[in-house]
């Protein structure tokens, strides 16, 4: 097998201070040699590509990475088949190819898988280290954690500086490369995976180198670092269920990593038993991360500064052993690499070492939690105290994890870490919580700046939330936050102090807002989804209350109108009638009233015959109402036609037109104003409206119509006179071919009867159509062309019209009459250095025939379609033909049946003149001729020329001499 | 797309033969001569080449910028080319 190194940026394996710490996870497995981590570069990149790879539990795609250098051809061809390429053969030349084509289908593939774990990763990173968020890895966490630092501790800037510094300082100093070992690592590490570590052994040996020097650095760092990883194994393995929550435990861990270094001694004693476990767990589910981050955790429950060099002298000697131990394991590697981090550190500053750590943890976070530690132990009291009292609650909450169940724990770790965010509530998003809520407490301590990361955690991971387990790190401390206050309300809130509370009040306000925001944006999305159908319904409702209101206004709106009515004339006439008959007619009006207004609706609706009642009638129904009622009609019916006003009342005489000037005149009453049920109402608003629409759609109708046949008259009459002037065009052109057959044979007659002419034009099928046409022409002749004179002859004893062409026939003129659009002869012969050997394609571009500026009419593209035709008459394979009218080209597009028929429609057109035109032709490709011309595709019938008259190929023969066939016809 | 160069248009228009490889389109002096130095002295060569990577310009021009170090242009100037040249020949 040829493992054809690929071809790898220079700086990989030349960092100073790391060595090559390329080593992929796959690899790491296999370095159980000790392999002292020379500086947090070897671990950055470890932890990095841990950070990436937690997620997944694919460590088989991470050995495949990292091996991929070493496939074989075969391995590399099956490869490449899995991700759905087909490739070619594998060989020397193209083995590099192919491989640079695996990696990147196995990082887009990863991506994808990884999407939200990586995500949830960069949130976590970015939310508890600096909210560097975007950082993809640890590198970018790492800066931005000391950005953060930096900005958040004012008090602390010393220390924050230092951080900051470090990210990038640091680098040179200890790990030498941090910052440029954590995007070269990612790089590499995607790029070629593992051809580097592909020594596999060779990658653990570089571990292991690190570690070596580690343990001679750890300074506290260092011990920091071991005694995480020693601590955590327990964790770790019950961490193990989900990678997130290593990554998340990690985080927290960091943080606690730089405070509790005194931890380290507990955690070493577990350590040991817990080696066998991390390396399970890390084997499995590339958990080394996990172990690693646990055993950060477990420092952080130790957290305590006071003890932390001590106990770091101890964890250094314990990691130590470890490291040769169980350095196999995945997670022992990156521990060591945070302890070589924390070793260089140590040499320089505390500060490094945590970044260092964080490197090598991969997660910016764990960096960002020991610089906010460190910088909370070196400068501000406070923060330490702070810190001190989470860590002294982590610890017990480590110890309640361990006796609690995996889900258990991960709240408390994440309580211990973040006490005060009070993150623990949701056991899947705990994690995400977890370390969001340490960094969010770290920033609190050290300022209230933890918003910023936190900010920039959300903005970057919305996804996260929908994401399942990465989530939690994305929504991080949003959602933590929330989903603590609701669900995990009991026992998180006993975790919180009062202290942590207000602190975290205002961040949690912050990010509150911001998570607002986010819902908003994406309601407004969804917003903006439905208007269009909100607008449709909001138009809808619109017109049915529009209906409703006219239904209403048509019934019993006006019924009240008219009450009022008959209310103010009352009022009016108060002080006229007497107190008592007041009330009493104003009643008998308001029964009468509403009595009448029935009647009349029953009428209109079609219930009853009669519209009005009689005075008798009236004077019957309101007896029946009271005998008192009856009296007041009188009065009534004379206050009413006093009124002189519509009161809702009309007093109707015997003739309805005659006007009433007397009480006893009144026959009827009436009411103006019919009382309607619902349905009626409706029925007859409708009927109305429908009535009144047919009227107005007939009114449209006909207007169209008339336009339309105005429309049809004009183009008629267009072509009409079209037709007329090519008649006469052909008229001339016979007349004037006959004038030179003439000349050259002095036998005929140099005139030509009218009639002769129109039958030898004229098809017999179309003579009939052609009359008015054909008239219109002889009149056009006879009034406008001078050249022809109309004689009257003696033919065959009848006499006749006849058509004598009066101009002396000249040259110059022929050239005149060339008529357009024929085919004028081929400009060269092809051979095969002008035409492609072989038809290529069914589709063929002609250009250059025709000048669109010098188009008129509306038909033209199909004289082009009609003169290809019948250039290429003997082939009965073009299927579709395409003008483009717009194209300055003048460009044509032809397909046909097969490339066989293209390569004969090509030899026939390319190269001819048409139109004083040289065509040039070439193939066109099927799918791009399909895509322009989607109807092309189903074009399976052969196009023949409409006629058999071959018009664009008879000036040929015109020219030739010939009589023209037509007119001797 | 832009037009072609002339270079593309006089490659495509014919059969290559035996054309030496800097009548490529994207294949300068310099790039011929590091292709020639590799091998790939004929065009014919490099349409080898291309044709093994199953005409996919994507694997070509990876290959090509690895190979001679083509830029962007070049690679898919010289990619387009082959490719235009195989459907009009193959």
């Amino acid at each position: 097998m040829k493992s054809v190194p690929l071809p790898l940026p220079s700086d990989w394996r030349l960092w100073p201070g790391g060595g090559a710490s390329r080593v992929t996870d796959g690899s790491r497995p296999q370095s159980s040699a000790h392999a002292s981590v020379p500086a947090g570069t070897r671990e950055r990149r470890g932890a990095a590509r841990r950070g990436a790879w937690v997620g997944n539990a694919a460590a088989a795609g991470q050995r495949n990475m990292a091996a991929a250098a070493q496939l074989t051809d075969e391995e590399l061809f099956s490869e490449l088949r899995r991700f759905g390429l087909s490739p070619g053969p594998v060989t020397e030349s193209t083995r590099p190819v192919y491989l640079k084509k695996l990696k990147k289908l196995r990082e887009d593939e990863r991506a994808g898988a990884r999407g939200s774990a990586k995500k949830t990763r960069n949130s976590n990173n970015n939310n508890t280290g600096a909210g560097a968020a975007p950082g993809e890895g640890g590198g970018r966490a790492a800066p931005g954690m000391g950005a953060r630092l930096a900005s958040p501790d004012q008090t602390y800037l010393p220390g924050g500086a230092a951080g900051g510094s470090r990210s990038r300082a640091a680098p040179p100093a200890g790990g030498g490369k941090v910052l440029l070992g954590f995007s070269s690592d990612e790089s590499d590490v995607e790029a070629s995976p593992r051809s580097q570590a592909g020594a596999g052994g060779g990658s653990s040996s570089r571990r292991e180198r690190a570690s070596p020097p580690v343990r001679g650095l750890r300074p506290a760092a260092s011990h920091g670092a071991c005694s995480e990883r020693s601590s955590f194994p327990p964790e770790a393995g019950r961490r193990k269920p989900s990678a997130w929550w290593g990554a998340v435990a990690r985080r927290p861990t960091a943080t606690a990593g730089a405070q509790t270094q005194g931890m380290r001694e507990p955690g070493e004693g577990e350590e040991e038993e817990d080696e066998e476990e991390r390396q399970w767990k890390n084997r499995t589910v590339n958990g080394n991360r996990h172990p690693s981050f646990g055993g950060r955790a477990e420092y952080s429950d130790s957290e305590e500064e006071e003890g932390e060099r001590a106990k770091q002298q101890v964890l250094k000697e314990e990691t130590a052993p470890r490291q040769h131990r169980g350095r196999r394991s995945l997670s022992k590697s990156p521990a060591p690499f945070t302890a070589s981090k924390c070793a260089a550190a140590g040499a320089g500053m505390m500060e490094t070492g945590q970044q260092r750590a964080g490197g090598g943890g991969g997660a910016g976070v764990i960096a960002m939690n020991d610089r906010a530690e460190a910088a909370a132990a070196g400068s501000l009291d406070r923060g330490r105290n702070q810190e001190e009292e989470a860590v002294m609650r982590r610890r017990g909450d480590c110890e309640n994890l361990d006796t609690s169940p995996s889900i258990p724990r991960y709240r408390s770790t994440s309580s211990k870490n973040s006490p005060p965010l009070l993150v623990l509530p949701q056991p899947t998003d705990m994690d995400s919580s977890k370390s969001s809520d340490p960094l969010g407490t770290v920033r609190k301590a050290a300022n209230n700046h933890v918003l910023s990361g936190a900010a920039g955690g959300f903005s970057i991971e919305p996804r996260i939330y929908s994401a399942t387990n990465s989530l939690p790190l994305g929504a991080v401390t949003p959602s933590s936050l929330r989903i603590n206050h609701s669900n995990h309300t009991g026992s998180n809130h006993t975790y919180l102090k009062s202290t942590y509370k207000q602190k975290l009040s205002e961040p949690e306000e912050e990010l509150l807002q911001q998570f607002k925001r986010e819902e908003v944006s994406t309601t407004g999305g969804f917003s903006a989804h439905y208007l269009s159908m909100f607008l449709l319904t909001a138009a809808c409702l619109f017109f049915l209350i529009l209906g409703l209101m006219y239904v209403r206004m048509r019934g019993s709106g006006v019924a009240e109108h008219g009450e009022v009515n008959i209310k103010n004339p009352f009022s009016e006439q108060l002080e006229e009638i007497k107190a008592n008959e007041k009330s009493l007619m104003m009643n008998s009006l308001y029964k009468l009233h509403d009595r009448l207004a029935q009647v009349a609706g029953d009428h209109d609706c079609g219930n009853s015959i009669q519209r009005n009642l009689s005075v008798q009638e009236t004077a019957a129904y309101l007896k029946s109402l009271g005998p008192e009622y009856e009296k007041v009609l009188n009065t009534a019916l004379q206050w009413i036609m006093s009124r002189g006003e519509d009161v809702g009342i009309k007093c109707i005489g015997s003739d309805p037109s005659e006007e009433l000037n007397n009480v006893t005149d009144v026959k009827y009453l009436e009411s103006t104003r019919p009382q309607m049920s619902f349905r009626c109402r409706f029925r007859r608003a409708f009927i109305t409206v429908t009535h009144r629409l047919s009227i107005l759609l007939l009114g449209i109708g006909m207007v169209w119509g008339v336009l339309h046949y105005m429309k049809y008259r004009w183009t008629k009459e267009e072509e009409e006179t079209r037709q007329m002037y090519d008649m006469v065009v052909k008229i001339i052109d016979v007349l004037r071919s006959h004038n030179e057959a003439c000349q050259e044979n002095k036998d005929l007659q140099p005139y030509i009867p009218i009639p002769h002419v129109c039958d030898s034009l004229i098809p017999p099928q179309d003579r009939k159509k052609m009359k008015k046409v054909w008239n219109r022409a002889v009149d056009f002749l006879a009034a406008n062309e001078s050249r022809v004179r109309t004689e009257t002859r003696r033919i065959g004893g009848a006499d006749s019209l006849v058509w004598r062409w009066i101009q002396p026939s000249a040259a110059c003129d022929k050239i005149l009459v060339i008529p357009s659009k024929v085919w004028q002869g081929q400009a060269f012969h092809l051979d095969r250095r002008n035409s492609p050997p072989n038809s290529l394609t069914p589709c063929l571009k002609i250009r250059n025939m025709f000048d669109p500026v010098m188009e008129i009419g509306d038909h033209w593209h199909l004289a082009i379609q009609e003169a290809i035709l019948e250039k290429c008459s003997d082939n009965d394979g073009i299927v579709h033909i395409a003008v483009d009218k717009n194209s300055r080209e003048g460009c044509v597009y032809v397909k046909c049946l097969s490339p066989e028929y293209a390569g004969k429609a090509f030899k026939a057109l390319h190269g001819s003149w048409f139109d004083g035109k040289l065509v040039t032709v070439k193939y066109l490709r099927l799918d791009r001729y399909h895509h322009r011309f989607p109807q092309a595709l189903t074009c399976n019938t052969p196009l023949k020329p409409s006629n058999k008259h071959m018009n664009s190929m008879s000036h040929l023969r015109l020219r030739t001499g010939t009589t023209n066939s037509q007119g001797s016809s | 797309m832009s037009s072609t160069s002339q270079k593309h248009r006089d490659f495509v228009a014919e059969p290559m033969g035996e054309k030496p490889v800097g009548t490529l389109a994207g294949i300068g002096d310099v790039l011929g001569k590091k292709l020639a130095d590799k091998g790939f002295d004929k065009a014919y060569v490099v349409l080898g080449q291309f044709l093994v990577l199953k005409k996919d310009e994507e694997l070509f021009r990876e290959w090509l910028k690895d190979t001679c170090g083509a830029n962007a242009k070049q690679s898919r100037d010289c990619s387009g080319c082959l490719r235009e040249w195989c459907d009009a020949f193959l």
